[in-house]
């Protein structure tokens, strides 16, 4: 090869890739307000996502499958815990985690709502369906509320109960597998242990969940059903 | 033949503070390894938690790399350009400068002073002080070309690797509000440093030393030299693409980032090939034959984590269970140890003697830790991967939830605690050789070439 011929694939494969890697960057930049919803990123969002950079909890935890490998993936974990286990967690992991722990790091009830509100955005973003587990749990997870076609299975999935429970093989044993709870406990009990998690086992880790009369109703009608 | 310039003598410090910083990262990693492989109390994770201490892990891999290619590029300038340093107070300065902005990020990490940007946790008051050392050595080294009036493509493969590494880092400054633009921009600082402003910068010191070792006509290094930075950066750059692929970004990504990495072991090969034949094809004696295993070693070394490794890994259906898991740790340290470190410490085998004022040294010590080192890297990068196929399969493919994974791969972290405790040992024994090298009238194993030069 001679010398000249070396120069030209030097200058041309490098203005080849860069004029490429620019152009689909400015398309990116149009695309991304779609892809991410960029209309839902409220000043709430983008405080959310301060308090994640706050925190260092990239450096435990991937998002977007991007960060450290120590602890599970966020990008979905609204959609696997839902805002009342997100909360509950990051308030108090001792309760929740067991040979592997994370830290308590006091954050403020403020700083978890945005919080919240910054996992909840990113669940949304259209990523090509990642991660498989949470894509493929989404669904699953759909089949099997599906199967009861009632409110009160809507909102099982809704709030996230199968971050903690299993329903038919789907789910997280974090708390009592609920396949068959209507056969222990009745409307009553289930009501109130909604209403208050301790008033009836005082030792539950189980956080409680904001619900109105009606849904509390409907996912007590739907959970006496499971027998 | 000893330095002919004395200003070259300011990397000697460079080199030295790097090696210490290298045990240091290694100490540090047994500590997040061992994060991983035993059951640690509440209490201790609460004042000490794994996220505050993977980055000193990392900001100390990239601080002593950095350290050792700026000392690097100070040794390599005033012989390329036969003109002494501009200035070795600057240098001096730089040097300062850079390790105390170091010493203050890793004290804040423990107090947990941080941006919140994984890799790139120091916070914004020191990223200013980055900028200010880089600017200076930038300075420095340009205006000591500028003064020469003398340009090689080696010199010109460097500095211009050096600038858009610089360049790149101004992405990290500013605070992005969309996460998915965050990345996006997070990935010109890490992909395009690792996987082009250091591969410029690291051909060019392979260039430099392929000269100087083997004697072959700087024409015939330096047209090789083209070739492989026209492919690294052909590649490199839109394979950016293939940290796209989950990120929120359009769906051509795949495509785009598929297609290009995919491509991206053909540099490397062929520097592999290239390194092969010239050493080969040698016109002096073999001052050094540790520089030479050291030398082919990195070659061979960076053709398997960051060629084929990378490869494997940046295939789409392949990423789509890979991505984010422990086969990325286990790229990242075979990749890194392959192309960068082991890079570095040819380099400072190779001028460390000279800054002493001679050429031959006892070898043994050298290859030992060559070999110890490079043995132990290939453990560490089997334990992570399998660890890494475990979680792809179990968490991803299966579904069974990411502690449950886990569980099953802490066994494989038991074992990379054990290989990094070798590690330490290993590097501990070659950073004390370096820097306590002593001239001797025959290097190891290299009687027939002797004989040649007398």
């Amino acid at each position: 090869m001679s010398p000249k011929a070396a120069r030209a694939i030097f200058y041309l494969g490098t203005l080849i890739s860069l004029i490429l890697f620019l152009a689909l960057t400015v398309d990116t930049h149009r695309q991304v307000q779609t892809l991410t919803h960029a209309d839902q990123l409220s000043d709430q969002v983008v405080s959310g996502k301060r308090v994640w950079q706050k925190y260092n909890c990239n450096d435990c935890h991937t998002i977007l499958g991007f960060g450290a490998y120590y602890a599970p993936d966020m990008t979905k974990v609204y959609w696997r815990r839902g805002a009342e286990g997100i909360r509950a967690m990051v308030k108090n992991p001792e309760l929740y985690t067991t040979w592997r722990k994370m830290p308590n790091q006091h954050v403020s009830d403020k700083e978890i709502d945005d919080l919240i509100a910054f996992f909840k955005w990113t669940s949304e973003i259209d990523n090509n369906n990642w991660p498989p587990q949470d894509a493929k749990l989404r669904a699953t997870e759909r089949k099997v509320v599906a199967l009861g076609v009632s409110s009160g299975a809507v909102l099982f999935q809704e709030k996230g109960c199968f971050g903690c429970h299993k329903l038919f093989g789907t789910g997280v044993t974090v708390g009592p597998e609920l396949t068959h709870v209507g056969g222990r406990l009745d409307h009553n009990t289930i009501e109130k242990i909604l209403d208050n998690p301790r008033s009836v086992n005082p030792k539950a880790t189980m956080p409680q969940i904001p619900l109105s009369h009606e849904q509390r109703d409907q996912l007590a009608d739907f959970l006496t059903g499971l027998k | 033949m000893p330095i002919a310039y004395p200003s070259q003598r300011v990397a000697y410090p460079y080199f030295a503070i790097a090696l210490l910083l290298f045990v240091l990262q290694i100490v540090f990693g047994i500590w997040i390894a061992s994060n991983y492989a035993f059951n640690l109390p509440q209490g201790l994770v609460d004042v000490f938690p794994f996220n505050f201490a993977r980055p000193i892990h990392t900001n100390l891999l990239v601080l002593w790399l950095l350290l050792g290619f700026m000392g690097s590029t100070y040794y390599m300038i005033p012989e390329e350009s036969g003109r002494d340093l501009f200035s070795t107070k600057l240098a001096y300065l730089q040097l300062v400068i850079l390790v105390g902005t170091g010493v203050a990020a890793l004290v804040g990490f423990v107090l947990r002073w941080t941006s919140g940007r994984p890799l790139l946790e120091i916070p914004f008051t020191l990223d200013i002080l980055v900028v200010i050392g880089a600017l200076i050595f930038l300075f420095n080294v340009g205006l000591t070309l500028i003064r020469a009036r003398k340009w090689t493509v080696t010199q010109g493969s460097l500095l211009g690797g050096l600038v858009f590494l610089a360049l790149l880092y101004l992405f990290d400054l500013p605070f992005y509000r969309n996460l998915t633009i965050d990345w996006y921009y997070w990935w010109w600082v890490i992909h395009l440093w690792v996987e082009g402003a250091w591969e410029l910068v690291a051909a060019a010191l392979t260039a430099f030393l392929l000269m100087k070792i083997t004697g072959v006509p700087r024409a015939t290094v330096e047209k090789w030299l083209y070739v492989e930075l026209g492919l690294f950066l052909f590649t490199g750059i839109a394979g950016t693409g293939h940290h796209y692929y989950w990120l929120g970004a359009p769906h051509y990504w795949i495509w785009v980032g598929g297609v290009f990495s995919a491509l991206e072991p053909l540099p490397i090969i062929l520097m592999l090939w290239d390194a092969w034949k010239h050493v080969k094809e040698r016109q002096i004696p073999m001052a050094s034959p540790l520089v030479f295993l050291y030398a082919v070693g990195m070659a061979i070394y960076h053709v398997i984590g960051a060629g084929f490794w990378g490869f494997v890994h940046t295939l789409p259906p392949i990423n789509y269970y890979t991505h984010g898991s422990q086969v990325t740790v286990s790229h990242g340290h075979v990749a890194f140890f392959g192309a960068y470190v082991l890079l570095n410490l040819t380099f400072f085998y190779y001028a460390v003697p000279r800054l002493k004022g001679f050429t031959k040294f006892n070898e043994r010590p050298g290859r030992i830790g060559f070999w110890w080192m490079s043995l132990t890297m290939m453990g560490m990068g089997l334990a992570f991967g399998v660890a890494g196929v475990l979680q792809a399969y179990i968490e991803r493919v299966m579904g069974f939830g990411f502690m449950t994974a886990q569980a099953q791969m802490q066994f494989w972290f038991q074992i990379l605690v054990f290989f990094g405790l070798s590690m330490l040992a290993a590097v501990a024994y070659t950073v004390a050789n370096i820097l306590t090298l002593k001239p001797s009238p025959v290097a190891g194993g290299s009687g027939n070439d002797l004989k040649k030069t007398s």
